[in-house]
């Protein structure tokens, strides 16, 4: 189309990319933009009057390259005046001490610990299915943490190379167990639990046990406890609700398995096994190639449990799991020693919380 | 708990046809899950963990039983030729109500030694070989059938034998060597010299069977169980006998037990058989168990017919009538856990297998209840101080008396808080304090060389009363090193006792805490986590009107005394404000410096007025004077 354009403007089109590069600041843009596609006297001003005065069988075919023409020079403009508007701001933002490329200040930022978040996370789980948390102190007696529980009067747990007992107060322990938190919960609602329509809790807290301190060892730990009484509560309802926490916790695939076990204070009971989280049950390290990991122990509330509460057994039933923290965290983690949960080096606590 | 491949194929033949990994499965699937796998003596082991209810699978034949139960497959029988029973060789009395049945033989040795075959199966077990048939033999029917005997030189016991309880203070050297001194609950097993037995828990050492030993006395009988639980507690001495008899055996195994012993002695050592009798009789065997098929439903999630359920039972050999709506149960001889229905529940759902539960949520019955104020508060709390840069630290709940004593409350004495069977005496007292433990983890951190620390923990500390210690929710916080300094635009400043000041603030606390210097540039402070607001009941707080006319700020440059109380003088010019208008007044800057007059500093006061309506430069200027006028009269001077 170049033939029906002045030649002069042929040209000023070539050396336009050219203009613009040298273009150093916004001033110089300023011109040229003026002498390219300003109001008056500009190259696509000429342009317009020559589209007028064009004949009209030629009207169609120059009215396309102008608005070419126009259209690439409005463009680059535009472009390059950006370009030019950043450097500027930059060029200021040095005067003033804040170079764009240096770090920023960046506030402090701190963690909550990763067994407090996991635990945080098993209460928000359960939230929606109206359980609420039950606490309980951690010197207690042996009626809360073995004689409420069915646990017989000559059980090896009781012994002082198992459990800790205070010097001053023979008869009182550290809860070997977030157990004891079923037995004070049902006594105190034991009046009340048919206007409250049974009760469902979780109880997370710290626990002690006598086991010297090693990688997969420690004299306190963490425990969540989770407990449901109500009217004819059955496994199928213990299962349910595992099933849907642990899927909320590890993922909607998420399988599991109860396996037949024992502890005094349930029956029946069970170990429940969760579908690997970390290999999607395809057998790694940490499920031992199994698929499987052991996550809790579990089981329908012995009878003796709800009798010492002063519930009818015949009435009511319920169930209760326990889970161990460390184990869970560690587990998720990969954490290979228990002990660094408990050192505190703030590189392992800003790890697991996500930070660095 | 060992466990041998063949061995457990030669009592359940249909078990040699499943691979290991199948044999492990099918044993976890009924609650025996194992732990390991293991090649010893030419044969595989499988380390079976068995629950404390399940004495009666501590053996081969137990693991046994429950694989044929479930497979439903025949067991091998077990009928050894019984030995002929005659008149006692030697006169044997029960004197206690925990030993209801002995069996007994006495055999002359001949001569031979244990077979190959057995002392490899003793080693595949762990379990080592003695080479002396009477023990090999009876440490083999242990782990094989479960039921513990013992073989005594029947030479060396002199007179008649009884069960009875011990007498306080007698004697009685055990098989490993221990010199035991013996309470009125030991239940022994004694001739006429002495004890020569606890009874189901180890023999003595003078009537051991030896390579001179020429003629055994057998006992192969029934222990109470807590008895023997207590005797081996006591003397702190836990055997396989006392494990088995612990968790309660099997009685009826008591006479079979010995006729396969005195077979094996017979094969293995040329042995005589002088004569085998029995004293005493079976326990009463356990009570039977109801159990009705509404409750089968409920455990069990759908319905089961009580058909179905007596079958199961039937297999783990209960003995079973049907009735209406409920079965009734007779456990069998081996069974000592099944005692209330949910016990056969239980087995029912075993044997068919937990994966056939279904899977429910279960309603809602009463309304869901709230979160606790006071765990909502701990929880806002930890975020918090997350958000303000702190990391929480986990630590133990008991420490060192002296770590305790260096910041616990005077007055909360260590004596009501101290373990009596501590770890050691670094974890032996349960902390009156955050502040050691917060202490301890910031300084292992500062030399692992970080510049700046901040720590929070909350956690109960414990309290010294009259009926134990008591326990509440504290919050510590350290904070430490060098602030700043890790970018372009941050100085670097050593972290202040005020910057914790500033936190406890910024946390609610409407007081000062008391900050302590815990080292080089360490500070901290604890407080009760009750001394800090909770969240209020009104979802959002009631409004209050402010004020929408211009602010007008004045600056008072005061010269003050060193050591001078800035609340002092801050609530003196505060009174002299009209407390409307005053809507700020603070120290802004302390300058000190030897240019100022000798014992003073210059202190920047800050006042800002603000009110429901413009305010004039000349009543500012009245206030600022009479603030001015308060401050000198507590010895203060305007800085020229």
């Amino acid at each position: 189309m170049d033939h029906l354009l002045p030649p002069e403007i042929v040209e000023a089109g070539r050396a336009f990319p050219q203009a613009l590069a040298a273009c150093a600041d916004l001033d110089g843009l300023l011109r040229l933009k003026g002498a390219y596609v300003g109001r008056e006297g500009s190259h696509a001003a000429r342009l317009m009057d020559l589209l007028k005065a064009a004949p009209k069988e030629q009207k169609r075919d120059l009215g396309a390259a102008i608005n070419g023409l126009k259209q690439e020079w409005e463009e680059g403009l535009k472009a390059r005046q950006t370009e030019l508007e950043t450097a500027k701001k930059n060029l200021t933002a040095l005067a003033s001490n804040w170079d764009p490329s240096l770090p920023p200040p960046v506030p402090a930022r701190g963690a909550l610990h990763p067994l407090n978040r996991l635990m945080d996370r098993l209460v928000e789980v359960f939230r929606p299915l109206g359980f609420h948390v039950e606490e309980g102190p951690e010197v207690e007696t042996e009626v809360h943490n073995f004689d409420g529980l069915n646990i017989p009067e000559d059980h090896p747990a009781k012994a002082s190379s198992d459990t800790f007992y205070l010097a001053a107060h023979p008869e009182l322990l550290l809860r070997t167990h977030t157990s004891p938190v079923q037995v004070r919960t049902l006594l105190r609602v034991a009046p009340d639990l048919v206007r409250l329509g049974g009760t469902r809790f979780l109880a997370p807290g710290r626990v002690y046990r006598k086991d010297e301190i090693d990688p997969t060892h420690s004299p306190m730990f963490h425990q969540v406890e989770g407990m449901l009484v109500g009217h004819g509560i059955g496994m199928q309802h213990l299962k349910g609700t595992l099933e849907y926490a642990l899927r909320a916790l590890f993922g909607p695939h998420t399988e599991i398995r109860l396996r037949p076990s024992y502890f005094p204070f349930v029956e029946p009971g069970c170990e429940v096994d969760v579908s690997c989280p970390l290999c999607g049950a395809k057998g790694c390290r940490v499920c031992k190639g199994s698929g499987w990991v052991e996550i809790l122990g579990a089981g329908l509330l012995h009878p003796n449990v709800l009798r010492h509460a002063g519930i009818d057994p015949e009435e009511w039933s319920g169930w209760a799991f326990g889970m161990g923290v460390e184990r869970m965290a560690m587990m998720l983690s990969q954490t290979p020693d228990l002990r660094l949960f408990f050192e505190n080096d703030q590189r392992f606590l800003k790890a697991m919380g996500g930070l660095d | 708990m060992w466990i041998e491949r063949k061995a457990l194929a030669a009592e359940i033949p249909a078990a040699a046809a499943l691979d290991t990994r199948q044999l492990c499965e099918l044993l976890a699937a009924l609650g025996f899950p194992v732990d390991g796998v293991a090649s010893r003596e030419g044969t595989e082991v499988l380390d079976v963990d068995i629950t404390a209810n399940r004495g009666d699978a501590m053996s081969h034949r137990g693991v046994a039983r429950e694989v044929a139960a479930k497979l439903q497959q025949p067991l091998t029988p077990l009928a050894p030729p019984p030995a002929a029973e005659g008149a006692p060789k030697v006169t044997v009395r029960l004197e206690s109500p925990a030993c209801p049945i002995y069996a007994t033989a006495l055999l002359s040795l001949g001569a031979g030694g244990t077979p190959m075959e057995t002392q490899a199966f003793l080693l595949a077990l762990e379990s080592s070989p003695k080479g002396l048939p009477a023990v090999d033999a009876s440490n083999e029917l242990l782990h094989r059938y479960g039921h513990p005997t013992h073989a005594f030189d029947a030479d060396r016991i002199q007179g008649a034998v009884s069960v009875r309880w011990a007498k306080a203070g007698e004697k009685l050297v055990t098989l490993d060597g221990v010199i035991r001194s013996l309470t009125a609950q030991d239940l022994v097993i004694a001739d006429e010299a002495g004890p020569i037995a606890l009874a189901g828990v180890m023999g003595g050492e003078g009537t051991k069977v030896t390579e001179a030993t020429r003629r055994v006395l057998l006992e192969s009988a029934w222990f109470d169980p807590k008895t023997v639980r207590a005797t081996a507690r006591r003397h702190s001495l836990h055997t396989d006998a006392s494990h088995r008899f612990g968790r309660g055996a099997d009685a009826a195994m008591a006479s079979v037990a010995r006729d396969l012993l005195v077979a094996r002695l017979q094969t293995w050592a040329g042995a005589t058989l002088e004569g085998a009798w029995t004293v005493g009789s079976l326990p009463t065997p356990d009570a039977k168990v109801l159990l009705p098929e509404a409750m089968l439903t409920r455990v069990a999630g759908e319905p089961l017919t009580l058909t179905e359920a007596s079958e199961i039972l039937h297999r783990l050999g209960c003995t079973v009538e049907l009735h209406p709506e409920a079965l009734v149960a007779q456990p069998p001889t081996w069974r000592h856990d099944l005692t209330i229905p949910d016990d056969l529940a239980e087995e029912v759902l075993r044997l068919r297998g937990y994966e056939h539960i279904p899977s429910v949520l279960p309603a809602l019955e009463g309304p869901p209840r709230p979160l606790a104020p006071a765990y909502l508060q701990r929880q806002a709390l930890a975020r918090r101080l997350a958000h303000l840069g702190y990391l929480q630290t986990v630590t133990y709940g008991f420490i060192s008396p002296e770590a305790d004593a260096a910041f616990a409350v005077v007055g909360n004495a260590p004596e009501g808080r101290t373990l009596a069977n501590p770890l050691g005496q670094e974890y032996s007292v349960l902390r009156g304090t955050l502040l050691s433990s917060l202490r301890a983890t910031a300084e292992q951190n500062l030399r692992q060389g970080v510049r700046e620390i901040r720590l929070f923990e909350v956690a109960p500390t414990f309290t010294s009363g009259p009926q134990g210690p008591t326990e509440s929710y504290t919050l510590g916080v350290v904070w430490g090193g060098t602030l700043g300094g890790e970018d372009y635009l941050s100085p670097a400043r050593p972290v202040r006792e005020a910057d914790l000041v500033g936190i406890a603030w910024d946390l609610g606390l409407d007081s000062r805490p008391e900050v302590r210097s815990l080292g080089e540039g360490l500070f901290g402070f604890e407080l009760p986590v009750s001394d800090l607001p909770q969240a209020g009941a009104r979802i959002i707080p009631a409004f209050r009107a402010f004020s929408r006319f211009p602010a007008v700020e004045r600056d008072l440059s005061l010269l003050v005394n060193l050591g001078q109380s800035y609340e002092a003088l801050a609530s003196a010019m505060r009174a002299a404000l009209p407390g409307t208008m005053l809507q700020d007044l603070r120290c802004v800057d302390v300058f000190r410096h030897k240019s100022l007059p000798e014992g003073r500093q210059a202190w920047l006061m800050r006042l800002r007025f603000q009110g429901d309506r413009t305010l004039v430069g000349g009543e500012v200027d009245g206030w600022v004077a009479s603030a001015l006028a308060a401050a000198e009269a507590l010895g203060a001077k305007l800085r020229a």
